[in-house]
């Protein structure tokens, strides 16, 4: 390899055939004189203008039609080195970092010498060593493709927000599950929001066994297993669904907030006697049946209840999941779209209040396709109030259009796949640590399974893994009508 | 699959047959071989001007006259064998002690609406005011295993050796398309001058022999020609009237030792307004060469100049990709290193400078 140009942080590397280099790959420019080295990763790689490649290939169609047949009697074999002149290939690369002393520097403002700098590729263990991408909680993503591993730090996941996203069916629940049972195993507190119900089997093997994780996964079935007393709830989630969810008016909220704590102040708050002084109000009416309407919908999730034994501590599941480590997943693939916000605003508010008093330090939370579930507001509270308290979320989608370009700009993290739209491609490049032309070049070419990691977990130095598999039920795929019978 | 068919149906001309006599390439590639091993592990400066061409014969006889009555032409689509030969030449590098080029030639040849060729080479050779007398000479001694007199008895300029080597790798290819093809049309790229250099009277004569012995017609077309009638290049002074035609010349005498074994005529072949000199055999009777040049528009003129002709030129030309592969395989295979003395003349000159091949 010969280093061709430099512009900005953009190098251009002449690759011959047999150095097998491509999109992905690191390559250690090494300028001995200067003592100094750089870390360029390749996002594409283009034909060298060889001149004379034009004629080489008219001259073979010499009509425009069909190519001309004959014998090329080559005896000193000149033809293969003709190949590999007109092989050549220009690769792009992306200046990363600056090495110098065995320390890295995020600098591109100095020249290599173009004709005495050798160039070699950077194998990913090397570079992780160099980049310092080791501690004491690994994870092990995948393997590059240089078939070594690359695992993550998971305190590089703590405090921060991360999205994973690609297009559909390419691996982006899988990754989630391995994070997620990651840090389950390293004892910590996951909430995930299971929109199609995958996330249930984790504590059982591909082969229908119990795994280490079973007794940590508790999944919660609103409406079945999960469901809440009144009493339980505090009247700010209530608003919170009331106003958030069922998009019931201020007036109507006053009243229905004057009703709450003359109810709760006497001790006889319920479903019947919510619903009775609902019946009873004195008061205009369309305020009344603004609050009986919203009352009725809140029958019929079936997620209230009177009975003290249907009901269920969701504290209780935070404090079991925080002393050993756990999942709560709060299945949401049965619930009807304002079910589904019902149940989000009650258990983001009841998890919002554990860590405000210290019930709970911290929780990572997992949101599938969160536009289908969380308000508005909630976006902004994610990335700003709520990671004060110790909410770090996780979102995954395959629409990144859906997640507001704020969550873009303050990501930490991003586990990216495929992806071929240009649109869905321009979104995820506005992430702060990430350079749209890297996210662009290599994420049009990832195969299914392969993920570029970008930001904080890889020292802001983007690798492509192949997801490991995991020998889990992980009940994510797609059910299929002319799938395999057996 | 069609072309595998129609090559199984017309088993008389398959060039090359296996029979072929293949002396020539053989020693060019011992001689290529032997000539690059003398200067292993040497440095080589590239090419930096161009192989300068001499143009001994171009003095045009004043006597040249030219009839400019069109003899009228219809394209016959009769089925016919039409063979073509180019070669090429071009000068890689230097070295301390010469000069190392490369030499390829491809046939190019029409049979049943399909296309062929065969494409011989490169052979590369490093040529020093030492071997070049050498190497040419046995290389035409592989050559009919004679060698004839020419006239030209000073060893070749250094300079022009590359254009010798080619030549030599032309008249044997030409041999073999006279030798291997039958009742076909023979088409050269140039002249049929003979008595040059490059053209020894006799070695022409013998490959002209051979293919009126096959029943071929040979024709060659030069592209460029500087001969004149009354002080005008002859390619220019068309008559009105719509082509194909040709148009004939009389008086064409040219001194010894040069002897031209054919007749000269003007070529407009189709509507585009390009015409060339072509010369045919002149032991063909005259009464078949009008024919046997509509049985030629019929089957391989395209673009107003033979098809199988431009294919040979275009196969055997070398590119630029080609002349970087060259210096790859005499770095990698020979250790030759490649160094890169400044051109002086852009050094002096700089932009102005444009090499010596400039005035």
């Amino acid at each position: 390899m010969k280093l061709y140009k430099k512009e900005g942080n953009i190098l251009q590397v002449l690759s011959f055939p047999n150095e097998n280099a491509e999109k992905g790959d690191y390559l250690l420019i090494e300028d001995a004189d200067a003592g100094r080295s750089l870390i360029a990763q390749i996002i594409d790689v283009q034909f060298a203008a060889v001149p004379g490649v034009l004629e080489e290939l008219l001259r073979t169609l010499p009509d425009g039609g069909e190519p001309i047949h004959g014998e090329d009697i080559d005896p000193l074999e000149i033809a293969p080195h003709i190949t590999y002149i007109q092989d050549a290939s220009l690769l792009i690369c992306k200046i990363r970092a600056t090495l110098e002393n065995d320390s890295l520097s995020p600098s591109s403002s100095w020249l290599p010498s173009r004709s005495q700098s050798t160039i070699r590729k950077l194998s990913i263990p090397m570079l992780m060593k160099l980049a310092k991408v080791d501690g004491k909680l690994p994870i092990m993503v995948g393997g590059t493709k240089d078939n070594s591993l690359l695992t993550i730090d998971a305190s590089a996941i703590d405090g921060t927000l991360n999205i994973i996203t690609g297009k559909k069916g390419c691996g982006k629940s899988h990754l989630s599950k391995l994070l997620m049972v990651s840090l389950v195993g390293y004892k910590a507190t996951v909430i995930v929001f299971d929109l199609n119900g995958e996330y249930s089997s984790l504590g059982m093997t591909s082969d229908g066994k119990r795994n280490m994780y079973y007794d940590k996964i508790h999944t919660l079935i609103p409406s079945q297993n999960f469901k809440v007393a009144l009493n339980q709830l505090h009247l700010n989630v209530v608003m919170g669904i009331l106003i958030h969810a069922l998009h019931l008016p201020g007036t109507s909220a006053r009243e229905f907030r004057r009703l709450w704590k003359q109810l709760k102040d006497s001790g006889k708050l319920s479903l019947t006697t919510l619903g009775e002084a609902i019946r009873n109000l004195n008061c205009n009416q369309h305020v009344k049946d603004a609050l009986a309407s919203r009352f009725h919908s809140l029958i019929n999730t079936g997620f209230f209840t009177d009975s003290a034994a249907e009901a269920l501590i969701l504290e209780e599941c935070f404090i079991t999941a925080k002393d050993q480590g756990g999942a709560i997943i709060v299945n949401l693939k049965n619930t009807s779209n304002i079910d589904r916000q019902i149940v989000v605003e009650y258990v983001l508010g009841k998890l919002v209040d554990s860590l405000q008093n210290w019930k709970l330090k911290a929780a990572f939370l997992f949101a599938e396709e969160a536009h289908l579930y969380l308000r508005e507001t909630y976006w902004d509270d994610i990335v700003t109030r709520m990671r004060h308290f110790g909410i770090f979320t996780t979102f995954i989608t395959n629409q990144p259009d859906t997640i507001r370009d704020g969550i873009y700009r303050q990501a930490d993290n991003i586990f990216l796949f495929n992806f071929t739209n240009e649109h869905d491609l321009e979104v995820v490049s506005r992430a702060a640590r990430v350079d749209a032309e890297t996210v662009k070049a290599i994420a049009r070419d990832l195969p299914p399974h392969h993920c570029l990691t970008l930001g904080r977990v890889v020292h802001d130095f983007p690798m492509v893994t192949r997801v490991r598999t995991l020998d889990l039920k992980t009940m994510g795929e797609t059910r299929l009508f002319f799938g395999d019978s057996d | 699959m069609v072309i595998e068919q129609y090559t199984i149906t017309t088993p008389r001309y398959n060039f090359p047959q296996t029979s072929m006599d293949t002396t020539l390439p053989q020693r060019f590639l011992e001689l290529s071989i032997h000539s690059l091993r003398q200067v292993r592990n040497q440095s080589f400066q590239l090419n930096q001007q161009p192989i300068q061409q001499d143009g001994q014969y171009d003095n045009c006889p004043m006597t040249l006259q030219l009839n400019r009555r069109p003899l009228l032409l219809v394209p016959k689509s009769k089925e016919t064998l039409i063979a073509a030969v180019d070669t090429s030449t071009i000068k890689i590098g230097e070295t301390g002690t010469g000069i190392i080029i490369a030499v390829r030639g491809a046939n190019v040849w029409k049979q049943n609406h399909t296309y062929r060729y065969t494409r011989l080479g490169p052979f590369i050779f490093h040529i020093t005011e030492d071997n070049k007398k050498e190497v040419y000479k046995s290389l035409e001694r592989s050559y009919f295993n004679t060698q004839y007199e020419s006239n030209h008895q000073n060893a070749p300029n250094l300079l022009q050796m590359p254009t010798r080597l080619a030549s030599l790798l032309e008249r044997w290819l030409q041999a073999m398309i006279a030798k291997t093809a039958t009742n076909g049309l023979l088409l050269f790229d140039g002249s049929l001058m003979s008595g040059t250099a490059d053209s020894p009277v006799q070695r022409m004569r013998e490959i002209l022999t051979t293919a009126r012995r096959h029943n071929n017609m040979t024709f060659a077309f030069s592209k460029a020609t500087s001969l004149r009638s009354n002080g005008y290049l002859i390619t220019d002074l068309l008559p009105d009237g719509d082509p194909p035609y040709l148009l004939e010349t009389t008086g064409l005498r040219f001194k010894p030792p040069f002897v031209l074994l054919g007749d000269v005529y003007v070529a407009r072949l189709n509507k585009a307004n390009l015409s060339f000199r072509l010369d045919i055999d002149r032991e063909i009777p005259a009464e078949n060469r009008l024919e046997a040049v509509e049985r030629l528009i019929g089957n391989d003129v395209f673009q107003s100049y033979p098809e199988t002709l431009r294919l040979s030129h275009i196969l055997c030309t070398f590119t630029a990709n080609e002349v970087l592969a060259i210096q790859h395989f005499i770095t990698r295979e020979h250790g030759i290193r490649i160094v890169n003395r400044p051109d002086m003349h852009r050094l002096l000159f700089g932009s102005f400078g444009k090499g010596e091949g400039y005035a």
